[in-house]
């Protein structure tokens, strides 16, 4: 115990309390101590955040001990080159890839030289078709090879995530109280103290609420959660004998849509739909989306699913919950006033939520959906003018309008545009720096070298087993 | 496929010679393609620019790349030198100096910022300036340069630099650019402006003469007077002197004495500041302040008093407002510099205005049309830069203790912008610095102002204080010894003038 030890209590054991708890300590000194509190149980809704993440992740994951050759040989998280819409609305069927940054011919971007030319931009982009090939391989570093523009993250269960993490915690230094909160002290809005079914009280300097979406009123004081609806979900697993594709994929159905994602041995799937009448009857949970209006209130910050529930179609929820939690490693507070800290938490955050939503409401947002209750009420209601913006703006003439640090970037959303069918009804005059000939040789070239590099790729299952065999005699020393 | 109802701009129209006139009409020649527009620049001898001495960001060097300008060729043309960030006397207190150099300080560790390292080390090393840390900075003070080194792992990739120029050569160096593509030079004087009598778009100008001059598109390029936008089409100005209340400069060159220095030297007065900025040939000066608390007379003393050479003539009187056109773009006219909006040459803003002013016409090209969605977005994103560099400007006035005289009084107690506000809370509680994207004053930039200002976190970051106090002091003095060791072994930034880019030849 260090004098002026301030206490940091984690509310939640879950995937987003692990991953607070550890990345937390791995980055506060001595100065706090760090208690994580809670059933040591994966709460349902979990499976909510999803089943795969961006290529940002990596380094986030690696930063809390979740480093590739760990996920890949004590848990069966496999590979993800992006997400495969497939009967999406209106029947639009896309793969929504990772890609770094597109080739800029003669300087224009590149969707321009494909609305000049009336061309299609999928086969251009070497992580679509490796994944739709239901291949993989590390993107090598040599950027003479065309794989090199591919980015990848993971396809992952959050439970597995949640054990693995919770066997970090028990080697570090955060105490762990296997048991929840039964009452919560307050006052003037900052929570004072929290005592715990087994009766113990602690004192807490600042609280995380990582409790995930039954939000404790006492906790998110002041924070009033903001939902247009509930969605039901129902998550199942069934094991594959061979791995399948790296990429997740998402389909429209009547009531709603249907995810699968491969891992290792096992397709994880997830169904959403409304929410219908006799729950009891009905396996899986019912989720509120929405978010708290301001996360951090007095002293109690809600990351993860107990400040916004947005729905897994794509990773946003763990690149939310990541940035949760680097928002707050940028702010530890001070002091016991937290008012500066606050307020740029909460600013950052507003952003980030818009921000995804943006993608969202692009995503499900259609003239043709099915005639039910769950896509009815997916539609936007009222417009917004960042979203009017960016689809204005592509549309006239292929600009791409990007915000404050987006999440998604421009990439993704010209994959977005391009998969919903949306295209420029202009290009930029840059484009006609190079002739037309050129231009139309110079993206074959590019659609031919991925044609051929794709099938020396290996299957993706095939892959991971050698790179499994690899890293465990590397081990073994 | 190009919508092929949209007519395309065939015929666009320059008015005004200067830097803005010229920077748009190079930049345009280049980038369009020849045969499809037609650019005519039209000027008049009779009436004056305002160039003076210019300082620059490091932004410029990517403005001559794109236009393929080779550095040696323009810095001889311009009479330039190099500029490695600026020297601030007296703002933060009378009797202190800081530097905002170009560049980084130091090099962040584990994801932390380097300066939040350094405010460790200050606790135990009260002597220590961050600037130290800063190869710009170093390089700086000893009057020394050198090219940046594209390999990371040099110590000399830290460093970042601009030009200071002769803006008026600059304008006639782009002019021979520009001619040598194609754009067509008229000289005279506009004395009528045609608009469509329904859509109030320009359809052309008229010289005195009577030449008539169609187009597509009108820059408005006309500086303080801006011919089109104010007087033809009566946009409003946006006015920000309640935050930055100098509203006139007397400009003065002088003869250059002593080694030329890499850097711009702006130092606080009474009722405004003076700049210095050093050219290969001479040595721009310019004093800016506010005419209602100090007399033209006044102003012009204090500036003779601070050269330190012989003036080059009679100081120049320029009256300015600060703050921008409510529209950058309105119908068919664009308007570029002067005529758009001025922010005072603090932090050397001008030219990068004009660059962001024509590059975001460029990447949003319109059909002759001109339609909404592109102005507003063209709009949105202009008012966007302004408004960033305002705030760190601003950010120079109100963090003083200064209060010697009655514009510091009101400058270190005015009310600021929110955003600004914010800013300077987060960095005074823990020295947290929140980028914002695509926003041209990086983090070094803010940290730099900041702490040169006296703005002095209560307390490092607690996420710095993983790292042992141990370890700070080795990566911190590791990496002074090399920053000190590279800037020891660069040539003096004269030598490297006259061995690169000497306008004249060297006696």
């Amino acid at each position: 115990m260090v004098a002026s030890q301030k206490t940091l209590v984690v509310i939640g054991r879950g995937l987003a309390g692990n991953l607070a708890a550890l990345a937390l300590s791995n980055s506060l000194g001595p100065s706090w101590r760090i208690v994580q509190v809670g059933q040591p149980s994966t709460p349902p809704e979990d499976s909510f955040y999803g089943n795969v993440t961006a290529p940002t992740a990596y380094n986030f994951l690696r930063s809390v001990g979740l480093d590739e050759p760990r996920l890949l040989r004590r848990s069966s998280t496999a590979f993800s080159l992006g997400t495969h819409f497939k009967n999406w609305l209106g029947g639009a069927s896309w793969m929504q890839c990772h890609h770094s940054p597109f080739a800029t011919p003669a300087g224009a971007p590149l969707h321009h030289q494909l609305t000049r030319l009336g061309l299609d931009l999928e086969p251009l982009l070497v992580s679509a078709q490796v994944a739709l090939a239901g291949r993989f391989a590390h993107p090598p570093s040599d950027p003479g090879s065309v794989l090199s523009r591919a980015e990848y993250g993971y396809q992952f269960d959050p439970m597995e995530w949640a054990c693995l993490l919770d066997q970090s915690l028990q080697s570090s230094p955060v105490e762990i109280v296997e048991c929840g909160v039964s009452e919560v002290e307050t006052q003037a809005g900052n929570i004072t103290a929290l005592t715990l079914e087994n009766g113990d009280t602690l004192t807490a300097t600042l609280v995380i609420d990582a409790n995930g979406p039954s939000r404790r009123e006492s906790l998110c004081s002041g924070g009033a959660f903001t939902t247009k609806r509930t969605v039901h979900a129902q998550a199942n697993q069934t094991s594959t004998p061979q791995t399948g594709p790296a990429c997740q994929s998402v389909e429209a159905s009547a009531q709603g849509w249907v995810s699968t994602a491969f891992l290792q041995d096992r397709a994880l799937g997830l169904n959403v739909s409304a929410v219908r009448g006799n729950n009891a009857e009905q396996q899986g949970f019912n989720i509120a989306l929405g978010q708290l209006d301001a996360a951090w209130n007095g002293n109690c910050v809600a990351i993860g699913h107990a400040a916004a529930v947005v729905e897994p179609l794509t990773p946003a929820p763990m690149m939310l919950l990541q940035r949760d939690i680097e928002r707050l490693l940028g702010l530890i507070p001070t002091g016991v006033n937290m008012e500066v800290e606050r307020r740029e938490y909460n600013r950052q955050y507003r952003d980030d939520i818009a921000h995804i939503s943006l993608f969202l409401t692009t995503l499900v947002k259609s003239d043709d959906v099915p005639d039910s209750v769950y896509w009815r009420d997916a539609q936007p209601t009222e417009p917004d003018e960042k979203l009017q913006r960016k689809l204005a703006q592509f549309e006239h003439r292929g600009l791409l309008v990007s915000y404050d640090l987006e999440p998604f970037n421009d990439e993704d959303w010209t994959i977005l545009h391009w998969g919903k069918g949306l295209r420029p009804r202009q290009y930029d005059r840059t484009a006609d720096a190079m002739s037309q000939v050129d231009a139309t040789q110079t993206l074959a070239s590019i659609r031919q070298s991925i044609e051929q590099i794709t099938p020396r790729i290996p299957p993706h299952g095939l892959y991971v087993a050698k790179l499994k065999d690899y890293l465990e005699r590397q081990a073994h020393g | 496929m190009a919508d092929p109802a949209s007519p395309s701009i065939k015929k666009i129209v320059i008015v005004g010679g200067g830097s803005a006139g010229w920077m748009t009409a190079a930049a345009l020649s280049s980038l369009l393609p020849a045969q499809s527009v037609e650019i005519t620049l039209v000027e008049s001898e009779q009436i004056g620019t305002v160039g003076v001495g210019e300082a620059t960001i490091p932004d410029i060097i990517n403005f001559n790349a794109i236009l393929g300008i080779r550095e040696a060729e323009f810095l001889k043309a311009t009479n330039g030198t190099f500029k490695l960030g600026i020297q601030f006397k007296n703002w933060g207190r009378q009797g202190e100096t800081y530097f905002h150099p170009f560049g980084p300080h130091g090099v962040d560790m584990k994801g932390i910022d380097f300066h939040q390292f350094w405010l460790r080390y200050l606790q135990d090393n009260p002597g220590s300036s961050i600037e130290d840390f800063s190869l710009s900075a170093v390089a700086a003070k000893g009057g020394k340069f050198a090219m940046p080194d594209p390999n990371p792992r040099s110590v000399l990739s830290q460093l970042r630099y601009a030009y200071h120029f002769d803006a008026t050569a600059y304008a006639r160096y782009l002019r021979g650019y520009a001619e040598h593509r194609g754009v067509r030079r008229v000289e005279g004087k506009v004395v009528d402006v045609q608009q469509d009598s329904e859509s109030g778009f320009i359809t052309g100008i008229e010289l005195e003469g009577g030449q008539p001059i169609p187009g597509d598109v009108f820059f408005d390029c006309t500086g303080f007077r801006a011919l089109l936008m104010e007087k033809t089409l009566g946009v409003g100005f946006k006015d920000w002197s309640h935050w930055l209340p100098c509203d006139t400069a007397q400009a003065v060159a002088c003869e250059r004495t002593g080694d030329i220095l890499p850097y711009t030297i702006s130092t606080a007065k009474s009722a405004g500041w003076q700049w210095r900025i050093p050219t290969q040939h001479r040595t721009g000066n310019g004093h800016i302040y506010s005419s209602s608390l100090m007399s033209d007379d006044e102003a012009i003393e204090s500036l003779l008093a601070d050269l330190d050479g012989k003036p080059l003539g009679d100081p120049r009187k320029i009256r300015f407002r600060t703050g921008h056109r409510e529209t950058f773009w309105e119908k068919n006219c664009v308007a570029i510099g002067l005529s758009g909006g001025f922010l005072e040459p603090l932090e050397s803003t001008s030219l990068f205005l004009i660059q962001e002013g024509i590059s975001k016409f460029v990447a949003l090209f319109p059909t002759a049309d001109m339609p909404d969605v592109v102005r507003n977005e063209y709009n949105r994103q202009l008012t966007q830069k302004f408004e960033q560099v305002r705030d760190f400007i601003i950010l120079h006035y109100k963090a003083t203790a200064r209060d010697d005289s009655d514009f510091w009084n009101h400058t270190r107690t005015m009310d600021i912008p929110d955003s600004l506000q914010s800013r300077i809370e987060l960095f005074s509680q823990a020295g947290r610095v929140f980028r914002y994207e695509d926003e041209l004053f990086s983090k070094p930039s803010w940290i730099a102002v900041l702490l040169g200002q006296n703005i002095a976190p209560k307390t490092i970051d607690p996420i710095a204080s993983t790292v042992a106090p141990d370890d700070i002091t080795r990566s911190l003095k590791s990496m002074k010894a090399a920053m000190d060791g590279a800037v020891t072994k660069m040539p003096s930034h004269e030598a490297f003038l006259k061995n690169y880019a000497w306008a004249q030849a060297v006696a």
